[in-house]
């Protein structure tokens, strides 16, 4: 029986790219690289307007913070340092390179020349860490750090191959592609985590990929695959670790306090490909698809390469578009420009027409209860975060939600749930925030 | 630049609208309906559309009076009205369901906040009013099936005499035949327009529960607890067995258990709320039938259940994933 958890939806897969090999995109001429594509502090620039640099060059970095070095993903030349505002409101600083379409490797780039069992977890993570891997499921925290924090602690390595968001296939097709360097990256981080051996979580949605890998798989004793069925957000970590496991990561804490640590496959790559050619993180693996691109497809894009270029990469968008989400149709982020880049953190681009939905009102039907994986009790949020008693709100468990979106999708009545709750967290966080600085006031 | 819509996550949503869910109760309740028309005569007819238009009526002059926009198509409204209808004998003037509809949707639904904001049963709030304000119309007898079918469909108001019989429901107690279950099972009895056919409301009940309009959890706790309570506790003179079988298949408990303690505004939102509120349900109808002067308790039982709902809901909201305080007590 595949692994599961409670509630969580069946949404329309809508995985149209599924067959889709990933095709490289190598035209941008010019990337534009955010000095902050992880979460941590933003990395200072390494280069200055007229610089020449070349693939894999290092230009951004902060070693005394959390955070997570930018590399540049063509070579040519830096024709600009600007901020941009980017969705999050924040301004960046961007790092424009005019591509010179040589693709010069920076000469710096090599390898490890230990084998893989000499190697200290140390010198792992320093690999990982000047490589400017992170998180690539979306959540982009650094994983040099994640490495470090889950030593020692972490009992089980958790490689999360769910994929639940619909539409995305990009880590589908990764798989399916380069089976040997997802399975290569795994094997590092078992000797880096000193665990006997990692757990491949996948969605029973993906039975070419089971099938391949325990064709490749040559050492049986590291490698557990575990089918998980298929719902959404199976690819949420507290959720697989409770379906692998029956535990619940403690409210506000982390997987590594229930001795459990979680990497993404790409992840898993980029940390194979830092170790084996010394190769950064500047190319990333995205789907685009929705009902507004004439040609959906998979890509490998250069780190920086506009929203508009892959579109016109992509054929086009059609007259009736007018959504672009950054992400997958549940948790991604809508851009309200196509002049916003692809990052490390990106996993999909998809083009929509406009909502159709009209927010409507609650009918107390029930289903977002049912749905919520987190057991709260969704409707109600809503309500009290409409009338704006947060208070109500944090009793209720507002901080608990993830905002995977599960009610707002059943809603038949359309109300923003998540929005609302989102708005009462917002809330709850700034009045902690004061409270604090009254009380280290005094 | 072109700017680009920007709203919030999800950017996907379910098929499932308002209207939609509310077009699979008006299916579900379709099968008593037609069933009503057939052992009742036209009248029932009459007494449906008169309902199910005031409903809707009142509804959009209330959103029309009020500026507000109009909620009429979400189809809350027709559902209010088929239910408000079927709680009325075949043989009640035509201007009653005029009122009650009207009553229903002004002073219970939309003075409340309109669809979902309502804290008692629309229909049955209006039931009730009806049953206490006309009791002459509303109580005591019923056209017999055979009866009822020659009334006039369009007759203001129709006489009593000669198509009335007491209801299977007073005279449970003096012993029931096997036959006459099967009868009321089938629906072959006097009663109000849509609770007689027993087999029409579970037909609805499995079309609700196959289309996940509802759970399973009010509705068989409401008709279980009822059941056992009326089985250990029998009266008369009847075995307890064919006591307890004979009260849940007359009345308006099955009609209640089905599609009127599920209605959502007014039940709870959680699982084990909904087990709680389908007993309280039970419960308070058995104990309305056997101590109460009225021989039907389902409509207080539900209304009285409905004003818990909020309590209920509080104590039994669920232990949240990962722990973590717990809120509300």
């Amino acid at each position: 029986m595949a692994y599961t958890f409670n509630g969580g939806i069946h949404v329309d897969e809508r995985k149209n790219t599924r067959g889709m090999a990933a095709e490289p995109f190598t035209e941008p001429k010019r990337v534009a690289i955010p000095m902050s594509q992880h979460i941590g502090a933003p990395c200072l620039p390494l280069v200055a307007v007229g610089d020449q640099v070349t693939v894999g060059q290092c230009i951004g970095d902060n070693p005394n913070a959390l955070c997570c070095p930018v590399h540049a993903s063509v070579s040519g030349k830096v024709v600009a340092m600007e901020e941009r505002r980017v969705i999050s409101g924040a301004a960046v600083l961007h790092a424009v390179i005019e591509n010179d379409f040589q693709y010069t490797l920076c000469p710096d780039l090599k390898g490890v020349d230990k084998p893989l069992e000499e190697l200290t977890a140390e010198e792992i993570i320093e690999r990982v860490r000047s490589a400017g891997v992170v998180g690539m499921g979306g959540a982009a925290f650094p994983t040099y750090a994640k490495i470090k924090s889950a030593l020692g602690k972490a009992k089980h390595l958790i490689i999360n191959c769910a994929e639940c968001e619909p539409y995305i296939t990009a880590n589908h097709r990764l798989m399916l592609e380069q089976p040997e360097a997802v399975l290569k990256g795994i094997k590092i981080l078992i000797h880096a985590l000193g665990v006997r051996k990692a757990v491949i979580a996948i969605e029973d949605n993906k039975e070419d990929v089971i099938e391949l890998f325990e064709n490749k798989i040559d050492d049986k004793a590291l490698f557990d695959i575990r089918v998980m069925k298929t719902k959404y957000p199976q690819g949420d970590e507290r959720q697989i670790i409770f379906a692998l496991y029956g535990k619940e990561i403690p409210t506000g804490g982390l997987p590594a306090d229930v001795g459990c640590v979680l990497f993404n496959p790409e992840t898993a790559v980029s940390i194979y490909r830092a170790l084996s050619s010394g190769m950064p993180v500047v190319k990333k693996r995205i789907t685009v698809d929705g009902d507004c691109i004439k040609q959906p497809r998979n890509l490998i894009v250069p780190v920086g390469t506009s929203f508009g270029d892959v579109a016109e990469f992509c054929g086009g968008v059609r007259k009736r578009f007018a959504r672009l989400i950054s992400g997958g149709p549940m948790m991604g982020q809508a851009q309200w420009s196509l002049d916003g880049v692809v990052t490390k953190g990106t996993g999909a681009l998809l083009f929509l027409g406009e909502e159709k939905e009209e927010a409507g009102q609650c009918i107390r039907c029930g289903k977002c209860v049912r749905a919520c994986q987190m057991h709260l009790m969704p409707a109600l949020l809503a309500a009290y975060s409409e009338k704006k008693d947060y208070g109500e709100c944090e009793r209720l468990g507002a901080m608990s939600c993830v905002e995977c979106g599960c009610c707002t999708y059943v809603c038949p009545g359309k109300v923003q749930i998540v929005q609302y709750i989102r708005n009462a967290k917002g809330a709850i966080n700034e009045a902690r925030r004061r409270l604090k600085e009254k009380g280290e006031g005094k | 630049m072109k700017l680009l819509r920007v709203s919030p996550s999800p950017h996907m949503r379910s098929a499932k609208t308002t209207a939609s869910v509310m077009r699979d109760v008006i299916i579900a309740l379709s099968p008593a309906l037609i069933w009503a028309v057939y052992v009742f005569g036209f009248r029932a007819l009459t007494v449906t559309l008169l309902s199910v238009a005031a409903c809707v009526g009142a509804e959009a002059l209330f959103c029309y009076i009020t500026k507000r926009r109009q909620t009429i198509s979400d189809l809350s409204a027709v559902v209010t009205g088929l239910i408000l209808a079927f709680n009325l004998p075949v043989t009640v003037p035509l201007w009653l369901p005029v009122i009650g509809g009207a009553f229903a949707i002004m002073v219970v639904k939309m003075l409340f906040g309109g669809i979902g904001k309502n804290f008692l049963n629309p229909a049955l709030a209006a039931r009730v009013f009806l049953f206490l304000s006309f009791p002459s119309f509303m109580a005591g007898s019923f056209a017999a099936p055979d009866a009822a079918r020659g009334l006039s469909p369009f007759a203001l108001s129709i006489g009593l005499d000669g198509v009335s019989s007491p209801t299977v429901l007073s005279s449970i107690e003096s012993g029931v035949d096997k036959r006459v279950l099967v009868d009321m099972f089938y629906g072959n009895i006097g009663g109000c327009i849509g609770e007689v056919s027993k087999l029409c409301l579970l037909l609805g009940l499995l079309y609700l529960l196959v289309r996940r309009v509802i759970t399973w959890h009010i509705p068989v706790t409401y008709l279980v607890s009822f059941f056992l309570l009326c089985f250990m506790f029998p009266r008369g003179d009847d075995e307890a067995l064919s006591f307890a079988l004979a009260s849940l298949l007359s009345g308006g408990v099955m009609l209640g258990a089905v599609f009127m303690a599920t209605d959502y505004a007014t039940s709870p939102l959680t699982a084990t709320g909904k087990l709680i509120y389908g007993v309280g349900c039970g419960g308070l109808t058995v104990f309305f039938r056997y101590f109460s002067s009225y021989p039907e308790g389902a409509s207080f039982a539900i209304l009285i259940m409905n004003t818990f709902v909020y309590y209920i809901d509080r104590w039994t909201q669920p232990r949240r994933f990962g722990g973590g305080k717990h809120a509300g007590k």
